[in-house]
């Protein structure tokens, strides 16, 4: 047994060791998540997943000009790599985003804008390999594959960035997680735009009034799991200039805040909060987060080194027996 | 192509309008080629009156009726007969090349430029017939008042052009593989998500009437998406043109 032999199977040993590592990490030591129970484990393994997602994608790419420019097999063995690895992984963050959307929003899909652009990203991916399977020929699969990859990955920009800017708001982190974050939420008017979306939740302001110290707006709600409307009355501290009362959407982990209120104009500022803020500000999650993101890329490298060495391994395979076959 | 000086011009400008020619030498033979066999235009305008035809007798019951979500329903499957007949069409031309082994001296015969650029106009025009049929048949049986037509019609092109856009490449890639009707549908379908999703809202918005401010931002992506695609494909042409 070499030495290079030696070190990989150490090194596999440690990467089971590690990944069991985690997951006992996951249940036993992370605490539960406020207000979302169980449910915010699967964080651990969502996150970790669907990062090295958009990097195995990336290096798809680079892989693929990289083919075009120079013409060597070996580019092509790892845009192929690459891009099942990040198929794969692509795959299990949608499982797992789907799990966790069920158990938080009470609907396995509910065309989010980040779960479109990732399910657009799975089927981008499997037809490149669909692609792959039909050609014959091994120089004219390379090229034109190369060429589909590049010609996919000019339309990601437009998915990525664009389409979830003409919804109005997602139920991802940087809106939902975080209290206080950059997602606007939306201003409902009494007297003008009553209706408004949030999300894919559906909010209507029914009245706007003053019971002493609060401001108690009255808003319909309707949420795609739920088939009858809702009505829920989150409040505003006129002293203290901040959120009061913040009810929870039926069948759902997500708060309506009152984030600003105008009682002579009879308008609110409403918004998405998660319940409880900080996820990693604690340091048992923290450190179980950061070992899990260690331990997935780690299983991405292993499993991209694995796909890229076959590969070539059928190129050499089929190039030494290129002179016993006609010329093209 | 009457000398090897066309062929290799001097300057560049030269060059470019050398290639436009070729281009536009490429799109009469595409149309006289069309013309002859009617092969793409009956397919797609086929396609895209059953279909229409058929939501239609599906919807005239409810169509009349108030329902805050119907300019979204009719825009959606507006979309649908204008992308399903897309398919049916427009890898024809490369197609048609492969199976009757022209592919070859075309090659020889026109920078690989022209070539996608000759194919392109072709495939606008078929395109632009197709919608331009199956929106009025559209608004006729389906009964569909639009607010604004002017924004209906800027709509309806700039996504066309988009569609065309990022077709024209796939349709060339998937000529050089087998299972070719399939495949042409398999890899589109992905990469005009973003301009369908755009579209769909921008034809729902043109429908119920808005101001031109309104409907501004999806005009500029539709329109970003095909100049984007449309560059993309002008530099990756030519390697899938010789592959």
């Amino acid at each position: 047994m070499t030495l290079s032999q030696r070190t990989s199977d150490g090194a596999k040993l440690l990467l089971g060791v590690w990944m069991g590592g985690v997951v006992i990490a996951m249940f036993a030591i992370v605490p539960e998540y406020v207000g979302l129970g169980d449910a915010g484990r699967i964080i651990i393994m969502h996150v970790p997943t669907a990062w090295i997602t958009t990097i195995a994608f990336l290096i798809s790419a680079a892989a693929s000009i990289r083919y075009l420019w120079r013409r060597r097999a070996t580019d092509d063995a790892i845009a192929v790599a690459a891009a099942e690895v990040g198929f794969l992984f692509c795959a299990l963050a949608t499982i797992t985003g789907a799990i966790f959307a069920q158990l938080v929003w009470g609907v396995f899909w509910n065309w989010d804008p980040r779960q479109t652009s990732i399910l657009v990203l799975l089927l981008i991916y499997a037809a490149y390999f669909a692609l792959r399977s039909a050609i014959d020929e091994p120089e004219r699969r390379q090229r034109l594959a190369a060429a589909y990859n590049l010609f996919a990955a000019v339309t990601m920009p437009f998915l990525l960035f664009v389409v979830p800017r003409v919804a109005d708001s997602t139920l991802h982190p940087t809106c939902a997680f975080v209290q206080g974050s950059r997602c606007a939420g939306v201003t409902l008017e009494r007297d003008g735009a009553r209706i408004k979306q949030l999300g894919d939740i559906i909010v209507a302001l029914e009245s706007l009034e003053r019971r002493g110290d609060l401001a108690v707006a009255r808003v319909e709600v309707r949420t795609p799991g739920l088939t009858e409307v809702v009505v829920l009355e989150p409040s505003y501290d006129l002293n203290a200039a901040a959120p009061a009362d913040r009810p929870t959407f039926p069948g759902q982990q997500f708060m309506l805040a009152v984030k600003a209120v105008d009682l002579t104009r009879g308008t609110a500022l409403v918004n998405i909060e998660a319940p409880g803020t900080g996820l990693l500000s604690n340091q048992r999650t923290l450190w179980t987060f950061m070992a899990a993101n260690i331990g997935f890329l780690g299983l991405a490298i292993w499993l991209y080194r694995l796909r890229a060495g076959l590969i070539l391994l059928e190129e050499r395979i089929r190039l030494r027996g290129a002179p016993h076959e006609l010329p093209a | 192509m009457s000398s090897s000086d066309s062929v290799r011009p001097p300057t560049e400008a030269a060059g470019w309008r050398h290639i436009l020619d070729a281009s536009l030498a490429v799109f009469i033979k595409e149309v006289r080629s069309e013309v002859r066999t009617r092969y793409a235009l009956n397919a797609i305008l086929l396609f895209a009156v059953s279909t229409i035809v058929a939501v239609s007798l599906g919807l005239g019951p409810i169509a009349p009726r108030r329902n805050p979500d119907l300019p979204l329903i009719q825009a959606a499957l507006l979309w649908m007969a204008i992308l399903f007949a897309a398919f049916t069409g427009l890898a024809r031309t490369f197609i048609q090349e492969e199976d009757a082994r022209t592919a070859a001296a075309l090659r020889l015969a026109t920078p690989a430029l022209a070539v996608f650029l000759g194919k392109a106009w072709f495939n606008t025009l078929l395109l632009g017939l197709l919608t331009t049929v199956s929106a009025t048949l559209f608004l006729v049986l389906l009964r569909v008042g639009v607010a604004d037509l002017v924004q209906f019609g800027a709509v309806l092109a700039l996504g066309s052009a988009g569609l065309v856009a990022a077709t024209t490449l796939i349709a060339a890639i998937i000529a050089r593989a087998s299972a070719r009707g399939a495949l042409f549908a398999v890899l589109s379908f992905p990469l005009l998500t973003p301009l369908l999703v755009v579209a769909i809202r921008a034809t729902a918005l043109t429908i119920e009437g808005v101001t031109w401010a309104a409907i501004g931002p999806p005009l500029q992506i539709l329109a970003a998406y095909a100049v984007a695609l449309f560059t993309a494909s002008l530099l990756l042409f030519e390697v899938v043109w010789e592959a």
